[in-house]
Formats: C-alpha cells, structure tokens, sequence
C-alpha cells in the first residue's frame, strides 16, 4: 500500500489499499484475543476526536481503536455556542494545527468538511461522516463483516434497504462492495431512494423486488427522522411497508439471508424484536469489527507530523 | 487635442448602425476617424484608403483586428468583502474594461444596498470619480432585499434607476410583489427576478445528479425555476410590468420564455449567465467551490437548450453574474462557501475562446446579446447631457494569447475556474 | 554471491533438533513451545515442530507476527503488511522457543519478547535462529544458531523457504 495521509472516501482508495486495509482487520482482530489487548503500534501518537454531530458508537468505536494500537486519545468538544457563532472550520483547524495532533478523526452534517480539513494541515485525517456524502470506516468494517460469515464479498449480492438519500453509509459501504465484486441494490420509499442512471445501482421500492433479486445479505439502514426537516414520507407507514417484519424475517430465515445494520436501530421501525436475536443478524459482530477496521484504517495511514520539515 | 484615426480595422458585422452609414456589408478594411471624445464618438467612417488622412493626426493601425462595439453587462456585483466600497468600485472599473465591459448593472449587495436616495447618490459620486467604466445600479425591490416592503421607487426613478431587483434574493411573497410590479409599472421600471421557489431550494447546493448524489448535497430541482418562472411571467403579464428574467439554467426555462414570447408578450426579456453556457454539474467535481453557482450549473442538454436560446433570441443577453468572493471564503466546504465566480476581467476573451472560436456562436449573436440587447434593457442616460449614453467601439485582435494569472484579475479575487486556461482576444478599450 | 543450498538447510535442521532434543528439552520446565516469526521463522518452526514429533517428542505450534511491535514503524513511510498470530495456548507456566530466520541487531527478538509477555508469563524463553550474522544492537544473543555467518556489513543475508518463495537457500 502506498503512504497515504487520509482516508475521506473509498473511491479515493486503489484495489490494493482496500485489500490491504482488510487483510490487517483479520490481523487486528486477532488482538482481541490476547490476554492484553493492545499492541504499541502508536504509542506516543496522539488521536483527536472532532465530531461537530452526536454520536456515540462511531466516536467509542475509534477511541477504543485507538487505545488498542497504543495512541493518545484526545476528545475535542466543539461546543455548539461557537459553531452558533459561526467560527469557521479553518479556525478550528488552525487550533487543532497548534495542538499537533497525528491523527483527527472528524464527522460534521456538511459533506466535503473532512476534505477541506485534510488539505490544510499536516495530520492523518479520517472521515468518520460528512453529511449524506461518505463513512468509509463503516464501508470497510461492513465488508470485513460480509468477508468474515461468506469468505469472500465477490459474488455475494447485497441490498441495502432505507433512507438512500440521506445516507453516506449506502454510499460509502455500497463503493466498497462493488469494488470487491459485489452486487449491490438500493430499496426504499420512492423519494429516498436516487434514480439507477445516477447511481448505477438497482432501485426497487417493494420487498416483493428485493426478493426476487435474491438477495444474500439484507442491509437495513436507520430512519433518520432528525435529518428531515420536511417529512418526506408518511411515517407510520414505514415499518408495514420498508421494515423487516416478523412476517419478512420468516421469509429471510426459510432463504437463509444475513441481515445487517450500521446501528443505532430503531426497533419496530426498521426492524423487529424478533429480527435481533434471528441466528443470521450480524449486528453484533459489525460492532465488534469496527473497532478492529479502525485499527486497522489506523496503523496504515501515514501523517505528515512525522516528518520534520 | 489631436484628431485620431484608426486605419485598416475589420468591421465584421451586418446590420448594424455604423454598417448602414457606410451602405455595404462588412469584412472589408476601413479606416475611421475619432473625435475627442475618446469613449464614445466615431465620427465618420470611409473604406481603406479612401478618407484623407491628415498629416501631423495620430494613427492607429488596426490591421487584422476587429472593430465591436463595447459589451455592456446586466448582471454584475462588485462588492468585495474587506474592500472599502470606493476600493471595488475602482477594481471592478478595471476588470470590466480589461474584459471589453464599458457599462454595468450593479447588482444591490449588502454593502451596495440601492433601496434609498443617499446609497444612490453616493454611489453615483464614487463611480464618477473611481470607475474606469460606466456603472448603472439597480434599485432594490425591497427595502434591505428582504422581501417585505416595497423602496420608495419614484424616489429611485428620479435618481435615474430604471431596473428593479433584490439581487439573488427571491420572495415567496407574491401579493408584495403583485403589488409592486403594478406600482412600478407605472414609472415605467422593469423588474429583474430571478425564476426561483426558495421553499423548493432551500438547503441545496447543486443539480441534482450523478455528481450530487456522489458528493452527497442536496439538489436544486429545476421545476423551482420553471414554476418560479411561470409565477413571475404571469405576474409581469397581469400587471403590465417589464419583466427582465435573470441567469436562467434549464432547458425548460428556456421553453417557458419562448412560449411567453410567442404569445406577444411584451415588456419581456431574458439573459443567461455565461457560466450556464459553458459548464455542468459534472465540473464540481470532488467540491470544487469555483463551480458553486445560484442557479446551480445544469446537464450538457441545458446548456445547449440556452445557447439555442440565445441563437434564436428567446434569450436576449448573455451576462457576466459576476460575483467576486474572496479566497478564504471559497476555501471554506462546499455547503458553506459563497456561490458565484468572477467573469468581468475576462468576458470577451473568454466568449471568443469557448463560444465564437469554437463556432458555435457568431459575431453577430455576441453584438446583439452582450453589446445591443443589455444596452437596451439598461437604457443608460446621462443625467446632466439628458442624453442616452452610446456605447463605445473596441478592436479586438483575435491572435493574441494569453493565459490567465491571478495577477491578471483586476477585480482583486481570484474565483474563476480560467486561472491557467489560454485564452484568445486583445482588446484596445477605450480606442484613444 | 556465496549461497548455503537446500541439502545444508535441510542437515542444519536436523543438527538443531538434535540440540533441542539434547539440551532445550531436559532444561524445559513446563510444556515446551515452538514460536516462530512471522514470516519464514514461522515455516522453520512447523518443520522443527514436525521433526520432534518424529524423533518421539509431541511440542505446541505458534506464529507470530511482530509487526505492531516494530520501533522503527514511525519512521517508515509505508506500514507493513499484517498478518495474524497464532498462539492456540496460554504460554503461562510454559517454556517457548522463539524461532527466527537471521538474528540480526536483535530488535525483532525485542518485540518477539514483547508480544509473548501480552500472551501471559512463560517461565522460560529462549531465541534460537537458522542464522546468526552478528551486528547486535541490543544486549540480546540467541541460545542457538544453526549458521554463523561472518558477512561483511550491510550486505542482505536472506533466507528463501520453497513453502514461501517456491526456490530454498540462503544467499549473502
């Protein structure tokens, strides 16, 4: 793999990089079974946390990531006066420059943030969400995921079910499918879900279609009812006509289909009870994997700190 | 002063006032003789070698190069942020001339709010004293653009404003505007607007489209600016007011104005941007904020439903929508950095380059919606002479090459994807 | 070049497995472990493992990769590809033999040490190694060495495994 300073999209990414950045997650999952589980791969390293949104699962999932591989974690609270103040992001990244920090794992609603960041200073910076455009992190742990229950992601066939539109995770994870071999088809209510000529993906709106794809892996995205600031669809029709119902998850149990989920779910919307104790849910182990894709994201970006110029 | 001729220039065009002087069609050399009055006055005009010249008269010899009347601009702001207003009036002055622009309509902007008398007249002083071109300001609808109540227009009228506009600034308030328009009307004022449904676009940042969908932004549906469109024309057509429609970008827009015309329509007229002729959605790119536009940049159909347009005369000018925005600011991500670019340093050089080079607009076309159309529309009239103001002739020279520095943007910032670019075009503005 | 062939890696295995057998098991306190490094010292170690077990002794298998352990990782450009260690046993109680291709300055057994210790407490470890071309840089000296080489300084001393590199040799 050649030194590279950031990871902002998959698409930036060479075959090669992909591969080798989930050939390590075998190795850093691996860690997890030592009696210490931690290596010193970044030890004296320092990893900031820059999320200008709420989450808690991608930020603990990095954090513990970095911990593991030895590096010093710093969260930066951006408190939302001076983002209401309107301090722009270069000012915050003049801050972080002073801080000398390694590496910056940053998320903000606006797409393209994460890009800007990186261009102008000196560290490794990760995209770890920006807006409805790319996660490449949880491209690469939803593959490893899909890698680990099948062997391999080529061949397998992969519809990722929900709010498309709004979604940098259909994005990021239906890129890094593709580039490894997959089938990928989008389904969701009509208005968010893009049109195939700009997407290149399939676009169905009805389970009846998913199912007749023959799907291996049904990939449910979360309703994110706090993005819309217009509903675009009636809401208590979600779960009857997009969800996976007990009904459904008979049908996906008689086929032997995974389902997975980048979390959190929202339970009766998306999914049923029942759906996350079904033998072939993966969530739990995409959570788990996660934190070895970071790592492994992690140790093979290069920041430009280390160089003395 | 001494009298100035210029020998052997190409008048290239047909039709045209100066054409009918001389009783025959163009192509041929001919020599001219300027009077003082460097910016607008030719005096008479005769073929090659058949006007005495007389000795001691100063002479230039315009061999190979071509003789256009002056571009006027409609769409232009030239506020720049951190720049006393004086300071970019002076560098907007530079860039119009620099690019062919002898005239201007300023655009109301924040810091150049044309909704009173005062803002008026001090612009006119500043302008006298600091501007190299002629610059005309548009009134604003409303008082600070905010869409609620209307300026004191016969006030504006009297200081010599004719056109009415709130910049890129769209109201939903149809009952202010119905009533302003029939106020105006009356003075004769036409209304700049823009085709537009905020509600509709607000919180987008591009076409939506492949590249949209990749970058994850919203996008901005063109039936904004055909619904907008159809709301103003049928306002416009109720009230009796002129209506000019501002940078449209759909091909559908471009329909809807045809169809207007074509039902008799008067008082209607229509420009686009030259950054909708030339550029789609696909030059974003990885967010390029050069390319952020309001209207966005559009599908290659589009832009060739405009140029159509403007061959047929559905679209009566092509303008500049320049829009100077310092670089920090353009630095910024693409949700949150300030749309437009800057057009004026480079206007005729680059409607040579990429539209008359290429072939797909002719001389001809480019006279008639960068030099006649907008001069019309804008109607500049000297106050004090009480006379309408003439636009002035330029030489172009078609051979010189030049690539574009920053150093060359005489507007002060540097937002224009031509940095770099060659382009093709002298231009001797004014002639002496 | 001078090369060390097939036939005198194959001898030299031998010749340490008899050591193993004559002097690292009597001393060997709890089970004994056969460790080798990822890459190469991991193929010499199966192939120690497979020989004991032919000579009658039955010694646990492990690899490991010391790459996330490496000192010099934040001064190279390029991170080395990972693989997966494999340590199926607690190594605690137990005595383990750190099995390497060439002993060089002594730093990929600095944090072979490293990595054994995140697995538990083995009572004993020793470093034993095909080859030992000198130029320590740390106090470390393997217990055993099938080659000593004397090669002149900086010149690469490597070692190929037909299970790796389809051809098997040392060259210097």
């Amino acid at each position: 793999m050649n030194p590279r300073k950031d990871l902002i999209t998959i698409d930036s990414l060479s075959d090669e990089d992909i591969r080798t950045i989930l050939d390590s997650t075998s190795a850093m999952k691996e860690i997890f079974t030592k009696s210490v589980k931690k290596v010193p791969a970044l030890k004296g390293k320092s990893v900031l946390t820059l999320f200008y949104e709420p989450s808690t699962r991608t930020r603990s999932s990095f954090e513990v990531a970095a911990h593991r591989l030895s590096a010093d974690v710093t969260t930066f609270t951006v408190s939302t006066s001076s983002v209401v103040k309107g301090e722009s992001v270069h000012d915050t990244i003049d801050t972080l420059m002073s801080m000398k920090m390694d590496y910056i794992i940053v998320r903000h609603k606006n797409s393209g943030i994460p890009a800007v960041i990186a261009r102008h200073c000196k560290a490794s910076v990760i995209n770890a969400g920006d807006g409805a455009h790319a996660h490449p992190s949880q491209a690469f742990l939803d593959a490893f995921t899909i890698r680990e229950k099948y062997g391999d992601v080529a061949g397998k066939r992969v519809v990722i079910i929900g709010d498309i539109l709004h979604s940098r995770v259909a994005r990021s994870t239906s890129t890094i499918l593709r580039r490894l071999g997959a089938d990928v088809a989008y389904m969701g209510p009509g208005p968010l879900v893009p049109q195939e000529q700009h997407t290149g993906i399939p676009r169905f709106t009805d389970w009846e279609q998913v199912f007749r794809w023959k799907p291996d892996v049904i990939y449910l995205l979360r309703v994110q009812n706090e993005r819309m600031d217009t509903p675009f669809f009636p809401r208590g029709d979600y779960h009857q006509a997009f969800g996976v119902t007990e009904e459904r998850l008979r049908r996906i149990d008689d086929l032997n289909l995974s389902i997975m989920h980048p979390g959190p779910v929202n339970r009766g919307v998306e999914i049923c009870d029942a759906a996350m104790d079904y033998r072939n849910c993966l969530i739990n182990n995409q959570v788990e994997n996660g934190i070895a894709a970071r790592m492994s994201i992690l140790y093979h970006l290069t920041p430009q700190t280390q160089n003395n110029d | 002063m001494t009298d100035t001729y210029i020998t052997n220039a190409i008048w290239a065009l047909n039709g045209a006032e100066l054409d009918l002087r001389m009783g025959q069609n163009g192509e041929s050399p001919l020599t001219l003789f300027v009077d003082d009055i460097p910016l607008t006055g030719v005096c008479e005009v005769a073929p090659a070698g058949q006007m005495p010249i007389p000795s001691g008269a100063r002479v230039i010899n315009a061999e190979g190069k071509l003789l256009l009347p002056a571009l006027f601009d409609l769409h232009a702001k030239i506020e720049i942020a951190g720049c006393s207003k004086r300071e970019s009036i002076y560098r907007n002055g530079q860039a119009a001339i620099q690019g062919g622009v002898w005239g201007m309509l300023v655009m109301p902007t924040p810091g150049f709010c044309f909704d009173n008398a005062y803002t008026l007249d001090s612009f006119a002083d500043a302008v006298t004293q600091r501007s190299a071109a002629t610059m005309i300001p548009a009134g604003c609808i409303t008082e600070g653009m905010e869409g609620s109540q209307q300026t004191p227009y016969n006030t504006l009228a009297a200081r010599g404003v004719s056109i009415l506009c709130d910049a890129e600034h769209v109201t939903d308030n149809l009952l202010m505007l119905h009533r302003a328009m029939k106020y105006a009307a009356e003075l004769g004022l036409t209304f700049a607007i823009r085709g537009d449904v905020p509600a509709l676009t607000r919180n987008t940042y591009m076409h939506p489209g492949s590249t949209s969908y990749k970058l994850g932004l919203h996008g901005t549906p063109a039936c904004a600016e055909e619904i907008g469109l159809e709301t103003i024309i049928r306002l416009a057509a109720d009230t009796g007011a002129k209506l000019h429609v501002q940078t449209v970008s759909t091909a559908a827009g471009v329909n809807i104005i045809r169809r207007a015309k074509e039902s008799g329509m008067k008082g209607l007229t229509a420009e686009v941007a030259l950054h909708h002729l030339l550029y789609t959605h696909e030059d974003v790119a990885d967010y390029d904020t050069t390319f952020k536009t309001v209207p966005p940049l559009r599908e290659q159909t589009d832009c060739d439903a405009l140029l159509q347009g403007v061959k047929d005369g559905t679209i009566d000018c092509i303008v500049t929508d320049h829009t100077p925005c310092i670089p920090f600011a353009k630095k910024q991500d693409f949700v949150s950095a300030p749309q437009g670019m800057v057009a004026l340093d480079t206007f005729l050089q680059a409607i040579y380059t990429q539209l008359v080079k290429p072939g797909k607009l002719t001389w001809k076309d480019v006279v008639r919606a960068c030099c006649t159309n907008p001069a019309r529309i804008a109607n500049p009239y000297d106050q004090e002479e009480d006379t309408p103001v003439v636009a002035p002739l330029l030489l172009f020279d078609p051979n010189t090459e030049f690539t574009v520095t920053e150093a060359m943007m005489n507007c002060g910032t540097t937002n224009t994807p031509l940095l770099g670019r060659t382009l093709y075009g002298g231009i001797t503005l004014p002639l002496c | 070049m001078p090369t060390i062939n097939k036939a005198e890696i194959e001898q030299a295995l031998d010749a340490w497995v008899n050591h193993l057998l004559q002097h690292t098991v009597p001393q060997a306190t709890g089970k004994l472990a056969i460790v080798g490094l990822i890459t190469h010292g991991d193929v010499l170690a199966r192939r120690l493992v497979h020989k004991l077990a032919a000579a009658g002794y039955e010694a646990e298998y492990g690899a490991i990769d010391i790459t996330l352990y490496r000192d010099d990782l934040s001064l190279r450009g390029i991170r080395p590809a990972l693989s997966s260690s494999y340590l199926p046993f607690s190594p605690d109680d137990m005595t383990l033999v750190l099995v390497d291709d060439v002993c060089n300055t002594g730093r990929t057994a600095r944090a072979a040490m490293e990595v054994i210790f995140e697995y538990g407490r083995p009572s004993r470890v020793e470093l034993q190694c095909l080859v030992d071309r000198g130029e320590r840089q740390l106090p470390i000296q393997p217990n055993y060495a099938a080659f000593t080489l004397t090669a002149p300084q900086n010149t690469r001393v490597q070692l190929r495994l037909t299970d790796i590199d389809g051809e098997e040799n040392i060259t210097y």
